[in-house]
């Protein structure tokens, strides 16, 4: 219940302030800046302008139609598939960019990129793990690696991020020997390991049967519980109304609705949104 | 049977010998083979400017005859680069030439065959591009191509008897030996015929049975 009360609180902290000072700390609280972001492959114009702050805490659902932006917005901002115009920071620092003393903007170098990449940890829709790595070496690898942490370290860490999950008994099994659900509870434990200020989702629970969406759906609850900022792409718009304090509603690669879920779900003010949702909740 | 007591019997050592020759050439030259064709591959996908000579290089191992490369090493390579100097080192060179040839590309398949996926949870965990070719990319090849890769290794083995022609005392060499001594091809060549098949038999059920094992550990289906 006391992590129940926790999240509450931060939800009801987090609308927009209103006066100076309360201004500046929800400044200082903006983990991510996503602004004017454009991405276009070839002639095919994505996401055309996107704009949102997400701070400390926020938990925040992306929605829309398949091929309106979503997955693109994600692997744009850690970028994987880096955005054709527009800007990005993580904690006030340029993600991907950087401005020279004539102000200047140029593409930051990779390695900048990859530390900054550190802080973002992402969950795929395909899982992704390594299936020539045991569960505990998925999570340990980057930390190790990346991080440089000790292996006992790592392993320890590992192994209470695996209990969280509820897999401490899967530690040394392959991926292969997983369900999906497990699989993507173990992506989720890599991702954490890395002790990210922001986690993103990009459709964690599509390719799961239905029956196996719900565990992965309950750690993503804890997760924001427990004050984790989120930026989740998701179909599943229950969990979107009830987990989230924010939702996005976005279209042909624009925000379309963006605000607190009982004003998206409720009461929309675009017209898409409404026919979207409609169609969601047949 | 008289043949085979006075003749096979008694020169077991010889055949013994070339054995040995042969085993010797074969892993030398895999192993030769192994890195040249993984420096081939590497820089055809990964370093723009030199894709064209690698490329080159690649198309002409694999487009030569292993007995026009034999020959080639031997005797051309010697005046053009002071080595080889021995007919030993000019063996192992000439199989390991076209062997990595044909492993570039299998090492490529593997690479190119690494889920995309991977590399992404990869890059999005912040490990360098080196880092995730280790960690990520080549394990999973080299599991991936296992079959392959052994596969030409037996082909290395069988291609080695083309070495007898330069004078290399392998298996080949002796058995040519024996028969131009006793007359008694028949024995003698179906005795060796029967030591390759005997060996390529147990070494390609030997590679298989651990690539399942393999596998099998990583929960995989069966190649």
């Amino acid at each position: 219940m006391e992590t129940l009360a926790a999240g509450t609180a931060r939800r009801d902290a987090s609308p927009v302030p209103s006066d100076k000072g309360l201004a500046k700390a929800a400044e200082d609280a903006v983990v991510l800046r996503v602004s004017d972001v454009h991405k276009a492959f070839g002639d095919l114009k994505v996401l055309n302008g996107i704009s949102f702050d997400l701070r400390r805490g926020d938990v925040m659902s992306v929605i829309g139609a398949s091929g309106s932006g979503k997955s693109t917005l994600l692997r744009c901002i850690n970028q994987l598939d880096p955005p054709t115009a527009g800007e990005i920071y993580l904690n006030g620092v340029p993600f991907g960019f950087r401005v020279d003393a004539s102000g200047k903007r140029t593409p930051d170098s990779l390695s900048n990129i990859n530390r900054l990449r550190q802080d973002v940890g992402m969950v795929f829709q395909q899982f992704n793990l390594w299936p020539h790595m045991s569960v505990l070496r998925n999570i340990t690898e980057a930390p190790v690696r990346v991080r440089k942490m000790a292996k006992a370290e790592a392993r320890e860490l590992a192994e209470q991020l695996l209990a969280k999950v509820n897999l401490l008994d899967k530690r040394d099994e392959y991926p292969a020997r997983l369900s999906g659900g497990q699989q993507q509870r173990v992506a989720i434990a890599r991702a954490l390991a890395m002790n990210p200020k922001v986690m993103m989702f990009d459709e964690a629970t599509s390719s799961l049967d239905p029956e196996l969406t719900g565990e992965v759906l309950d750690v993503m609850r804890g997760l924001g519980e427990e004050g984790m900022t989120m930026l989740v792409v998701t179909h599943e718009m229950g969990f979107a109304r009830e987990a989230s304090n924010r939702v996005m509603f976005i279209h042909e690669g624009r925000v379309e609705e963006d605000g607190p879920p009982e004003q998206v779900f409720d009461n929309p003010k675009s017209e898409r949104c409404r026919a979207f949702l409609s169609k969601s909740y047949r | 049977m008289d043949v085979w007591r006075s003749i096979i019997l008694k020169n077991l050592n010889l055949f013994a010998e070339g054995l040995w020759v042969t085993t010797q050439i074969c892993v030398i030259a895999f192993c030769v083979a192994c890195a040249l064709g993984l420096g081939a591959c590497l820089v055809r996908l990964y370093v723009r400017p030199l894709r064209l000579p690698a490329t080159i290089y690649i198309e002409f191992c694999r487009n030569t005859p292993i007995y026009v490369q034999l020959l080639w090493v031997n005797y051309v390579w010697p005046d053009l680069f002071g080595w080889p100097q021995s007919f030993f080192a000019a063996g192992w060179m000439a199989l390991a030439l076209q062997s990595s040839g044909y492993l570039a590309e299998t090492f490529r398949a593997g690479i190119e065959g690494v889920d995309r996926g991977h590399l992404q949870a990869a890059h999005s965990l912040g490990m360098s591009p080196f880092l995730t070719f280790r960690s990520i990319i080549l394990p999973q090849a080299l599991l991936n191509m296992a079959p392959s890769i052994m596969n030409q290794f037996l082909v290395l083995v069988k291609s080695s008897t083309l070495v007898s022609v330069i004078a290399v005392p392998d298996l080949m060499y002796q058995a040519m030996r024996l028969t131009a001594i006793w007359f008694q091809p028949i024995e003698i060549l179906s005795f060796t015929a029967f030591l390759y098949i005997l060996i390529v038999f147990c070494l390609s059920h030997a590679f298989k049975l651990y690539a399942d094992r393999l596998r099998g550990r990583y929960g995989l289906a069966m190649a």
